[in-house]
């Protein structure tokens, strides 16, 4: 039965190897394209954000959520999202960004703005949908982390005098950055492959590289270019990946030796 | 330790941040106009009286349904073999083969959808039913493989000895002592692999067919022409479902899975 699985990697593997064969004409016009060169640099820039963001929000939670006596209760309310549909959490957005969704309409109440701020189709948009749908993977990533740190080294360095912040900064940080780090992978990899949320928050004109592959497929039937194009996309993901990944093997590899 | 109170503004924020398009959506279900809006001008059961009334999202309701619990069965199954396999390999066969397992986490799900899609078209297999199922198993394979293996690593394997030098046979050893023991184990990859393939969106789009579609990718058309509530209706109704399985998924294995799973697969 492993056979199977192996078997099905494999194919992935080979189809990725194979898409690479069709000569390199394919690639260099795709590179050539202003078009599609801004949509890489779009994609690159919101994954990079919205993984950032993920990361700074994200770990003040984990921190709440390792510290506190009810974290199950909580960790309901983290993952609770992340079992509903994509599709159902972004049309949610929808309903809340459009211009006559619950944002403008309270805006508009406080008398913060005039007419309606175009929020929905907006890179903004694609960012907050995008954060919100990945901030439970980040939240558990970095959690389980902090629950393997040794608690008492927090309390030796309070002990010998560290405020909260330098404990934070010279323990705690330090202890949790593989988990943090696996977090971050984790985000960018989903960030990058995402369609549904770009498609829906994001409108036509600010396209992602998926979306890209997936109207090129449905739209222009063009299967050559859309498979360079998702082979372009995998050698991103795995190029804004491979540093973090790295980074994080050489720290468990330090926080094990000591 | 105390947390600072900025942690604890920030923690209290996302976790009203997090369920709060939720709540949106199940508000607008309720919503009696046919313009999706929130709060809703008043209350009817209008749209779920569509969705119910609807064959077609009946039909790809009872799709999504079908494909996950096959693919459940069927990846647990194979996640069972595989981890049963490799526990006694040697570590680098072992260590190779679990990369190659959970390597369609390593992949961006839209790289994975045109590379199946091309797998499936010269198996001739696009647009079936088959072939969605066949890539569903593909992507519900390390979420199975990893709280089985978790589990297997927590087990007395002499229990399983002990067993057969009882005389048990081989078979009976794994049916009667070690499948009860997994049990745990077992459970979650069942309902993670449920979950996952119920839910699954970017990859299913390059797949279906103009004969059949799997509940997102319709929820997913529809919303892509309209907005009307029947989306509202329909997703109030998954996320009731889900929350019933979230209360299971506690009862039987504890949230604690979660986290558990996390480090095991960067240990």
């Amino acid at each position: 039965m492993g056979v199977l699985l192996v078997v099905f990697a494999a194919g992935i593997a080979g189809l990725v190897y194979s898409s690479f064969e069709r000569g390199a004409s394919l690639y260099l016009d795709l590179l050539r394209d202003a078009g599609i060169r801004a949509v890489l640099i779009r994609t690159i820039v919101i994954s990079a954000v919205t993984t950032l963001i993920c990361a700074v929000l994200g770990y003040p939670l984990a921190l709440f959520l390792a510290r506190s006596r009810n974290r199950n209760l909580w960790l309901v309310l983290v993952i609770s999202p992340w079992l509903v549909s994509i599709v159902v959490r972004t049309f949610g957005w929808m309903v809340l960004l459009g211009s006559r969704g619950v944002v403008n309409a309270t805006l508009q109440a406080i008398g913060a703005v005039g007419p309606p701020l175009r929020i929905l189709f907006t890179p903004t948009a694609v960012v907050l949908g995008l954060v919100h749908i990945f901030l439970p993977f980040m939240v558990i990533a970095i959690l389980s982390s902090l629950l393997q740190m040794d608690k008492r080294l927090e309390e030796a360095s309070q002990i010998l005098g560290g405020s909260r912040w330098q404990t934070f900064r010279c323990v705690t940080l330090p202890l949790s950055v593989p988990g943090l780090m696996g977090g971050c992978s984790l985000v960018l990899l989903m960030a990058t492959g995402s369609i549904v949320t770009p498609l829906l928050l994001g409108g036509l004109r600010d396209r992602m590289l998926g979306t890209q592959i997936y109207s090129e497929i449905f739209q222009v039937f063009n299967f050559q270019r859309a498979s360079a194009m998702a082979v372009i996309l995998l050698f991103v993901a795995l190029l804004m990946v491979a540093p973090l990944r790295f980074a994080e093997g050489r720290i468990r590899k330090r926080l094990g030796a000591t | 330790m105390k947390t600072s109170p900025t942690v604890r503004i920030v923690a209290a924020a996302l976790l009203i941040f997090l369920p709060a398009p939720l709540l949106i959506v199940i508000g607008a279900s309720f919503s009696p106009g046919s313009i999706l809006s929130f709060p809703p001008p008043g209350l009817s059961l209008r749209w779920y009286r569509t969705v119910l009334g609807e064959d077609d999202w009946i039909i790809a309701f009872a799709t999504s349904a079908g494909i996950g619990v096959v693919a459940a069965v069927v990846t647990t199954l194979i996640a069972l073999g595989a981890a049963l396999a490799l526990e006694r390999a040697p570590p680098r066969i072992r260590s190779s083969a679990e990369l190659l397992i959970l390597a369609p986490l390593l992949f961006p799900h839209a790289a994975l959808g045109i590379a199946f899609l091309s797998c499936l078209v010269t198996l001739r297999l696009n647009g079936s039913m088959l072939g969605v199922f066949i890539s569903h198993l593909v992507l519900c394979a390390p979420f199975a493989y990893r709280p089985i293996a978790l589990s297997l690593n927590q087990i007395d394997r002499s229990i399983s000895e002990a067993a057969m030098i009882l005389g048990a046979s081989s078979r009976q050893a794994v049916t009667s002592v070690l499948i009860p023991m997994l049990r745990p184990g077992l459970s979650a990859a069942l309902m993670f692999s449920f979950i996952i393939s119920f839910d699954e969106v970017t990859v299913t789009m390059f797949l279906v067919g103009p004969e059949f579609t799997t509940l997102p990718v319709k929820i997913y058309s529809h919303l892509a022409d309209s907005a009307d509530p029947v989306v509202a209706a329909i997703s109030t109704i998954l996320i009731v479902m889900t929350s019933g399985i979230i209360l299971i998924l506690d009862r039987v294995v504890g949230l604690g899975i979660f986290v558990d799973i996390e480090e095991d697969a960067r240990g």
